[in-house]
Order: C-alpha cells, then structure tokens, then sequence
C-alpha cells in the first residue's frame, strides 16, 4: 500500500488547484509537484527523478488563452508514488509513464471542468446581465469546487494506478529498462522542441544553442 | 491607497476559477473589480454599481499575472464617468496586447527561465534547493507583476495602455526570450547527464535515438502531434518488446 495515501491526495488537490484556479504559484510544475509527493510518500529522490522528467516534457505546453494542455503536476504525484521505493531508472521509467497518462486524463478532465463551467453559466446569464454579485460569487464558487472534483478524481486515480502498477505491473526487469530509456529519451526531445518553439526568433534560438554548448562544457568541468 | 483595492488583489489570485470557452475570465474580472466598485454613486444597491458589474462580466481574456491592469483601469473608468462605448473599446484594445505581452513574458519567458534554473540547482546541489529557487524565482515575478498590473491599472484608467507600451515591458520583452532559451539550453546536458547516470552505453544509445526520432518527429514529420502523445506511442511499444 503507497505511505500516506491520504496526504498524497491532499497535495494533489493543491497542485490541481494550483494550476489554473488559485494564484498560479506553480507548485503544479512537476519539479514541485513530484519533489514533494515523493517526500510524502518516503522517497523524496525518487519524487523528483520523475518530477525532473515530466518538467522536461513540461517546457512544451504554453498555456497561451484556450489552449488546452496535459497536467504534468498531477501526473508527477502518480508518478512519485509508483516509482517510491522502487531502484532508479526502474522506478522512473514505470513511475514517468505512469505520469504521462495521468497527465493526458488530467488535461481532458481541465476540458470538460471549463465546458462544465460555460454550461453553468449559461444557466444563469439573466441574473449575470442585471449585475447579480451572488451569482458572480457562486459562479466563482462553483467553479472552484469542480476543480477541487477533477483533482480529487484524477489524483485518486493515479494513486490507485500507482498501487496496481507497484503490486502487479506485468513486466520484465528488461521491459521496466525500455520504459526508463524510452521516458528519458521522449522527455529530452520534448524539452528541445519546446525550448526552440520559446526561442522562436533564429536569434533567440542562437541563444538556446549557446547555452546547450555552456551546458556541455558545464558536463565536461564537473 | 484605493479603497478595496487590498481585497481586489487577492481575488485576483482565484480570477481563473469560473474561466469558460464563452467569457473566458470575464466573471472572474467581475469577481475581481467587484471591491473596488463598491463606493460608486449609490452603492452596493445603486443602478452604476450593477451596471458596472453587468459590464465587468462580459467576455474578457488577458494574462492572469496582467489582468489586474485591466480589473484596476475598468474600474477607474467606472468612477470616472467614462461612457459605456468607450469603456467597451478600453475592453477590447486590452484583450490582445495583455494576453501576449503576458504569454511572451511569463509563460515563454520567466516561468522557463525559473523552471531551467530550479532543475540546474536540483541536480547540482539538491531537490529541496532546486525546488525553493524556482519557487522563489517564479513568484517573485507573479507576486510583482499582479501588485504592479493592478496599481498601474487603477492609476491608468483610460490611460493604461501607456504602462503596457512603456520602456520597461519592451525591454523585458526583448530580453526574457533569449534568456529562457539560454537557461534550457544549458540546463538540458546537465539534467539529462543526471537522469542517465548508471545507464551503460547501449542505453544511452537508446535514449538518445529516442531523442532524435521525437525531436524529428515534432519539428518536421508530424509537428502536431506533440510530445506527450509520443512518448505515450513510445511507451506503448516499450511495454510491448518488454513482453516479447
């Protein structure tokens, strides 16, 4: 049974609700998200590998107006929780793909809460066009608690994955190696296509290459 | 300092909560300025203060971080009288230019920047390290531009544009790109050399290959189908030849 199940679905509804509804402080981003579920569950480094990977995958969303994105910071609580415990890329692979489907899940249940959200409104647009406050609070309210709902639901989701993948994941030590490699290497590839979309400038892109060669020789010199 | 303008910055940090594909953060600009239009002619009960409202919930989008240029300048326009078309032009002038400066700045820009630095600090030093230097970083740019965006947009009032086109935003326009492509760019070796320590060169071989098809894959073959769906098609045929 995953340590603290309780906690773990506590921090996974700071983190949905972090994302877009309450200030937006990014506890949500993976590096966060997974760190401190990783913690909670007893395994901090285990939390922030898988965190560490899904921030990869995370430099390509930009959550530019009605985009419609993944949640990486739910899918990194999935994934610190199956891959606590478990030994390094084994559990980072297991845990990272884990994650990704969380976060896909994550990212339709953000989808429907804001269909949900315009439905309701358009149930009460007569009290909004006289200037009703307490339908704007309740409106507000409401939208809140839906966010409160899908995170509930989707981390419970990703917590019992977790739990089933760590009893009875129907895979060999070579099958958990081929996850760790495929993760790392999609993660890598998302975050160079997403740092080159950020740049998009030629000259801002010189600046990507430029600091991957800093990077390099930053390699060498440790 | 303006009346409610306290309360109205802390309602700016739940303004998405009710964002809908019809208003999009219209209500929340509602929920927002509703404090500072409190002690409009009539009051709470007055015919300006509802109509104020009615009109602070129409259709509105903008950055989350910049909104408050809005929430602060629409209210203004409120107590000064403005007549309703020309607030309604205010509106729509706003919606643009506060979405993609604010997309430019934080998202392609601050928040990168400070996620860049977080994983360098969280592989070179430790996880606790790492997470409170982003955390630090970050905020320090969403809790100043959200204080900054509502002052500057209650002193503004119909005037607000002349902070969005001001000599400080375009510099940090020019300059937030290119250093959020520096910081990943450097970042990118050292955390991936940690996430591949005790892998054997085959491995690495693997990872890399992966790397490439997926990178190929986003920028030339199939640009739209993004990095999540393949690394799930990835992980998909991962689980198959673990099995075979």
């Amino acid at each position: 049974m995953i340590d603290n199940a309780g906690w773990l679905l506590l921090w996974g509804v700071v983190v949905g609700l972090d994302l877009i509804c309450v200030a937006q402080t990014m506890v949500s981003r993976p590096l966060v998200a997974g760190t401190v579920a990783g913690a909670i569950a007893g395994d901090p480094m285990a939390g922030m590998a898988v965190g560490v990977v899904l921030e990869l995958f995370a430099f390509e969303v930009l959550p530019f107006g009605a985009a419609r994105y993944p949640d990486y910071g739910l899918g990194a609580v999935a994934a610190a929780a199956a891959a606590t415990g478990a030994p390094a890329i084994l559990g980072t692979g297991l845990g990272v793909s884990l994650g990704l489907i969380v976060a896909f899940v994550g990212g339709r249940g953000i989808h429907l809460r804001r269909l949900r959200n315009g439905l309701d409104l358009e149930r009460h647009v007569d009290q909004l066009e006289h200037g009703d406050l307490r339908t704007i609070y309740s409106l507000h309210l409401r939208g809140l608690a839906r966010e409160v709902f899908r995170s509930v639901i989707v981390t419970a989701l990703g917590l019992l994955l977790a739990e089933g993948i760590r009893r009875w994941a129907p895979l060999t030590v070579q099958g958990a190696v081929y996850l760790g490699i495929v993760t790392l290497g999609a993660a890598l590839s998302a975050a160079v296509t997403g740092a080159i979309r950020l740049a998009g400038r030629k000259s801002a892109q010189q600046w990507f290459m430029l600091g991957l060669l800093g990077g390099l020789v930053g390699l060498m010199l440790r | 300092m303006k009346r409610g303008i306290v309360s109205s910055w802390f309602r700016l940090l739940l303004i998405q909560a009710s964002w809908n594909y019809d208003r999009m953060i219209g209500v929340g600009v509602a929920f927002s300025s509703e404090p500072l239009l409190r002690d409009l002619p009539g009051g709470v009960q007055g015919r300006q203060y509802r109509n104020a409202l009615v009109r602070a919930a129409k259709y509105f989008n903008g950055h989350p971080y910049l909104i408050g240029l809005a929430v602060g300048a629409l209210a203004r326009t409120e107590h000064e009288g403005v007549p309703p078309e020309q607030m309604g032009r205010l509106r729509s002038a706003l919606t643009g230019p506060l979405g993609s400066v604010g997309d430019k700045m934080v998202w392609a820009g601050t928040l990168p920047s400070a996620s860049a630095v977080g994983l360098l600090l969280a592989v070179t030093l430790s996880p606790m390290v790492g997470v409170v230097g982003f955390l630090v970083l970050h905020n320090i740019v969403n809790l100043g531009l959200r204080v900054w965006a509502l002052s500057a947009g209650w002193r503004g009032g119909m005037q607000v544009a002349k902070f969005l086109g001001g000599r400080v935003i375009k510099l940090c326009l020019m300059v937030v790109g290119p250093v959020a492509a520096f910081a990943v760019g450097l970042a990118l070796p050292l955390v991936g050399a940690w996430l591949a320590r005790g892998l054997d060169m085959n491995a690495l071989l693997g990872v890399g290959i992966i790397a490439a098809v997926g990178i190929v894959f986003a920028r030339s073959v199939w640009p739209t189908l993004g990095g999540l769906r393949f690394a799930l098609g990835a992980v998909a045929l991962a689980v198959l030849a673990g099995w075979l």
